[in-house]
């Protein structure tokens, strides 16, 4: 209560500075009045009394100063003539003070940004109820990880586990939703009763489901999301009790979630479920089929995510005899989630930092130059009475007001470098809400400003106040060279600087080396113009082989009379598809044992011509090859020179994986086709889709012009056929190709663009030393000069100073880069982390940049006017 | 004996509410002067340090001031105590009774004259 008063009293006093300074002074002379008048009644002089009076006080000005430290807040008062103090020099310096606020806010600009993302990744807690508690189980097979889980041990997990209060599944399915007339291809999620309840959200509308909805034979009922709502349905609000149909089934809505639910989807991508139907339907009572689905779990008070794994791998091993190829996999649900691309994120977050840290090497070093020409400033206050603390303070508030504006101007690159952050890695972004500047970003971007600020600040700054008062007020501060400390301080700043240069630059070098290999891949086919658009045919209407064949063969026909259209083919498995159907333990006629796993896709006969796969012996299908006819293959190169090494394959047979005493016969050989650019193309069947049915095709269309134009034209064909069968998924195969390499190409041109920062950085910071030290030797070149050594000498000299500095970093920079780029080996594709080339290559642009940056300088010092410069002195 | 005791932060706060409360509102010299001969003389109060310690009870309510015409008719600040600052001098004074009478208990009154 009293220390409040006091507090209160001494900030009111820094509002009546003058007032209470005036009034203080009054009272004191007061007090020397009655004191000089007792001592002139006792015999003294006016002046001795005086004399005496002011000797008994201990001097005025000193009693005033302890006054006013008493009086108000001298830290604070100290604080604001600094501020006020580095203000006006910041304006008096425009150039210096844009430098390096520029230098810094590029630097924490390039931190916060990467930071925000971080932030809204990795560490916002998910937006569910006690999400540090949520778990995720998965299994592992084999010791390989399977991020499912199946449904019998679901079951078991749930019912018998002693370490997880709640435990509940999910799972992603995708269907036709049809509405009057119209239809389209959604993803729902399907979910178990205690599934809502676990993440803690209640429908917004309705309820959750009931037990007897979420058991095997249940009635058909719907949750809908809040977007699904809003969007197909115009947010009706007696929606409950009323019906969708999905795949030609109505089921019943029983409830609407809110708005902004979300759910992590399995493959990282922002999932919105539009609806989710109870778990149960899945299951059938009588087939006891198992499915893989998504088990999330709640810890028990006390319990780890050990004693879960320990539990539940009990209950595997014993309950459910599953052998000890099977393993449990428990981890937190957040770090599940984000185990993609946190790899990523604190790829960028080193990077952004070494960007940071080379940004305060190069601040660093404009101080120390500007300390140099501020030691006569320092000198005469030093000399008037100012302590090396109070010198230290006013420094370091310098640097932290500079620290903070770069700070704020880092935060402005922030909010704009954000937004490109996001639009760049969405597609790879799990994160359920906006990635938002928020308090933690606001405070980490001040502490990094503020901490930057001491950083960068403290070596200018004991440097400076470190100095010999007598010596720097007799030299004029021109002229000499530095002493060896500061100089060697420096050096030492610009090879770090090379080092911090050569380490970014190694990495970005490794990531582009890796896109354009990668890039450069040839997949086996033609990607231009061609659309693709993927049908899930409804099984219920589409039951018999010959039903669904001939849509597909209806819908061909229809798309292929489209003008603007040259060949339209179906496929079961187009490259960057994620299905892909692998048949193992095919059996080879004549061969004794069962082949390891190969590859089947079902292809229209035009399929090898539309992309171009080339023929590379015997012929492709015709439209012969259907039911009824004899059964026939084609094989692509891997799977011929696997099986068949020595010796042609064509007529030999293959026993049919669906028949018994049946044998498909090859009749052709292709090109490999690679799925993905990254991996080979595994031994591949091509089976004539006349003769081998399926529900999920995708229609390759090959077009004149722009593909994607084509798309309405062949969507209306297909509904021609039968407009319940909506296509999804349509792309053109230049765009699948494109979000393919999206993730690796903004991780690359994002590592591309702080490595050159840091070039940048580097080289400025190499010339920023050099001419700083052309500069301070100016008299002594001038002197070798006036004596005849040869401009070539004085460019050598400089030079070799230059590059001494910039081998030594390199050396350093070479250490350190074999040793970290380990760490993105995984990373990269057919580059090793230690590539030579790579390496030289690198150097070889640090010796260029560094050669151009310390060029100037020394051209400069050679070109100096040995009378000019002497003159000056 | 002559060398003059210092005299303390914290007991010169008492000594100075001690004097206000026997003489009434006083001048920064006169408190000066009186606690000077109160004490015989014993004590050198450095006048300098006397203002923050004012200021110092000022800030903290205990005592209060105001301009006035000191006796030579010049213009003078006057101190004053305030009831907060009688209460705390009594409660003040008490502590320091009992100190000194733990003291005194140390250090009879045989030794003390040695």
């Amino acid at each position: 209560m009293r220390r409040a008063r006091v507090w209160f009293r001494r900030v009111l006093s820094l509002f009546q500075r003058g007032r209470l300074d005036r009034e203080f002074a009054e009272e004191l002379e007061s007090h020397l009045q009655l004191h000089v008048g007792d001592g002139i009644r006792s015999g003294l002089s006016p002046e001795e009394a005086r004399r005496q009076a002011v000797l008994r006080l201990g001097g005025i000005e000193p009693v005033k100063e302890r006054q006013r430290d008493r009086r108000g807040l001298p830290f604070l008062e100290s604080l604001g003539r600094d501020l006020a103090y580095a203000a006006r020099m910041m304006r008096s310096h425009p150039g210096f003070t844009a430098t390096v606020i520029l230098t810094l806010g590029l630097g924490i600009g390039a931190t916060t940004a990467i930071f925000t993302v971080v932030n809204g990744v990795l560490l916002r807690p998910l937006p569910y109820l006690q999400p540090d508690r949520l778990v995720y189980v998965s299994e592992t097979l084999g010791g390989r990880p399977n991020p499912f889980t199946y449904t019998r041990d679901y079951a078991a997990f749930r019912d018998h586990n002693r370490t997880l209060s709640q435990i509940a599944g999910y799972m992603f399915f995708a269907a036709n939703f049809t509405r009057g007339d119209r239809s389209e291809r959604i993803t729902g999620g399907l979910a178990t009763r205690s599934f809502f309840d676990l993440l803690g959200v209640q429908p917004a509308l309705g309820r959750n489901f009931l037990p007897e909805e979420d058991s095997p034979g249940g009635p058909p009922v719907a949750i809908l999301s809040g977007e699904f709502w809003r969007n197909r349905l115009g947010a009706d609000p007696s929606v409950v009790g009323r019906s969708v149909i999905l795949d030609g089934r109505s089921y019943n809505i029983v409830g609407v979630l809110p708005r902004g639910f979300r759910v992590p989807g399995q493959y990282g991508g922002d999932y919105t479920f539009a609806l989710w139907l109870p778990f149960a339907i899945t299951q059938n009572r009588a087939a006891r089929n198992e499915i893989m689905l998504c088990a999330v779990g709640r810890l028990k008070p006390g319990a780890t995510l050990q004693q879960v794994r320990a539990d539940l791998d009990a209950l595997q091993q014993v309950k459910l005899r599953r052998g000890i190829q099977k393993g449990i996999v428990v981890s937190e649900w957040q770090n599940e989630i984000t185990h993609g691309v946190r790899r990523s994120l604190l790829i960028f977050l080193c990077a952004a930092g070494f960007v940071l840290l080379m940004a305060c090497i190069n601040v660093a070093n404009l101080l120390l130059s500007r300390a140099a020409t501020r030691e006569r400033e320092m000198g005469i206050r030093r000399a008037i009475g100012a302590g090396r603390r109070r010198i230290l303070q006013q420094l370091l508030t310098e640097s932290a007001l500079f620290g903070l504006l770069g700070g704020m101007l880092g935060l402005a690159f922030a909010y704009w470098g954000k937004s490109i952050l996001v639009a760049f890695l969405a597609p790879n972004l799990p994160s359920l809400d906006p990635i938002l500047i928020d308090r933690g970003v606001l405070f980490f971007n001040i502490s990094v400003a503020v901490l930057t600020g001491i950083a960068f600040g403290l070596a200018p700054a004991l440097q400076t106040s470190n100095f010999d008062v007598m010596r720097s007020l007799k030299e004029s501060g021109r002229g000499s060279s530095d002493g060896r400390s500061p100089q060697r301080i420096r050096s030492m700043l610009v090879v770090s600087e090379v080092a911090l240069a050569m380490v970014l630059l190694s990495g970005a070098g490794l990531f582009l080396k890796s896109f354009f290999r990668l890039r450069s891949v040839d997949g086996g086919y033609k990607s231009d113009h061609i659309l693709m658009m993927t049908l899930d045919l409804t099984a219920s209407k589409y039951k018999t082989a010959t039903d669904q064949t001939e849509f597909f063969r209806q819908a061909l026909e229809r798309i292929g009379e489209l003008p603007g259209v040259l060949a339209a083919g179906v496929t079961t498995s187009p490259p960057f598809s994620l299905y892909s159907y692998t048949l193992s333990g095919v059996i080879l006629e004549g061969q004794p044992e069962a082949s390891t796993s190969v590859d089947v896709a079902i292809v229209s006969p035009d399929y090898f011509r539309i992309l171009g796969i080339p023929l590379v012996r015997g012929r492709i299908f015709s439209p012969v090859d259907r039911d009824g006819s004899p059964s026939v293959v084609v094989v692509n190169e891997s799977f011929a020179r696997r099986f068949y090494p020595n010796g042609d394959c064509l007529g030999k047979r293959i026993q049919n994986w669906d028949k018994e005493n049946d044998y498909k016969t090859i009749v052709g050989v292709v090109g490999d086709v690679r799925t993905y650019p990254e991996d080979e193309a595994p031994p591949e069947i091509y089976c004539p889709y006349l003769q081998t049915a399926g529900t999920h095709m995708t229609i390759v269309v090959r077009t004149a012009g722009d593909p994607l134009l084509m798309s309405a034209a062949v969507r209306s064909r297909i509904a021609a056929v039968d407009n319940t069968q909506p296509p999804h998924d349509i792309t053109t195969m230049e765009q699948a190709i494109d979000e393919h390499f999206t993730p690796r190409r903004v991780k690359m041109q994002l590592v591309v663009v702080f490595a050159v920062l840091a070039l940048i950085l580097g080289v400025v910071g190499i010339y920023g030393v050099l001419s700083y030290t052309v500069r301070r030797r100016t008299h002594e070149i001038a002197v070798r000069l006036a004596l005849g050594a040869e401009p070539t000498r004085i460019i050598g000299m400089v030079m070799s100073r230059g590059m001494g500095m910039i081998a030594s970093g390199i050396g350093i920079g070479l250490a350190a880069s074999l040793a970290l780029t380990r760490l993105i080996s995984g990373e990269l594709w057919g580059v090793s982390a230690t590539d030579p080339w790579t390496l030289a290559a690198v150097a070889l642009v640090l010796v260029a940049s560094g050669l151009a940056a310390c060029l100037m300088p020394a051209l400069r010092a050679a070109r100096a006017d040995p009378m000019a410069s002497l003159r000056r002195e | 004996m002559n060398k003059k005791a210092d005299v303390w932060q914290g007991t010169l706060a008492l000594m100075v509410l001690r004097t206000l409360h026997a003489l009434g509102p006083l001048h920064g010299y006169g408190i000066a002067r009186r606690i000077e001969t109160t004490s015989g003389d014993l004590l050198s109060v450095n006048y300098g340090t006397l203002y923050p310690a004012l200021l110092k009870l000022e800030q903290e309510g205990y005592i209060a001031s105001e301009w006035g015409l000191s006796e030579n008719k010049r213009k003078a600040k006057f101190y004053k105590l305030t009831a907060a600052g009688r209460k705390h001098l009594t409660r003040e004074a008490r502590e320091w009774e009992r100190m000194t009478g733990i003291m005194a208990r140390f250090l009879p009154p045989a030794e003390q004259t040695s």
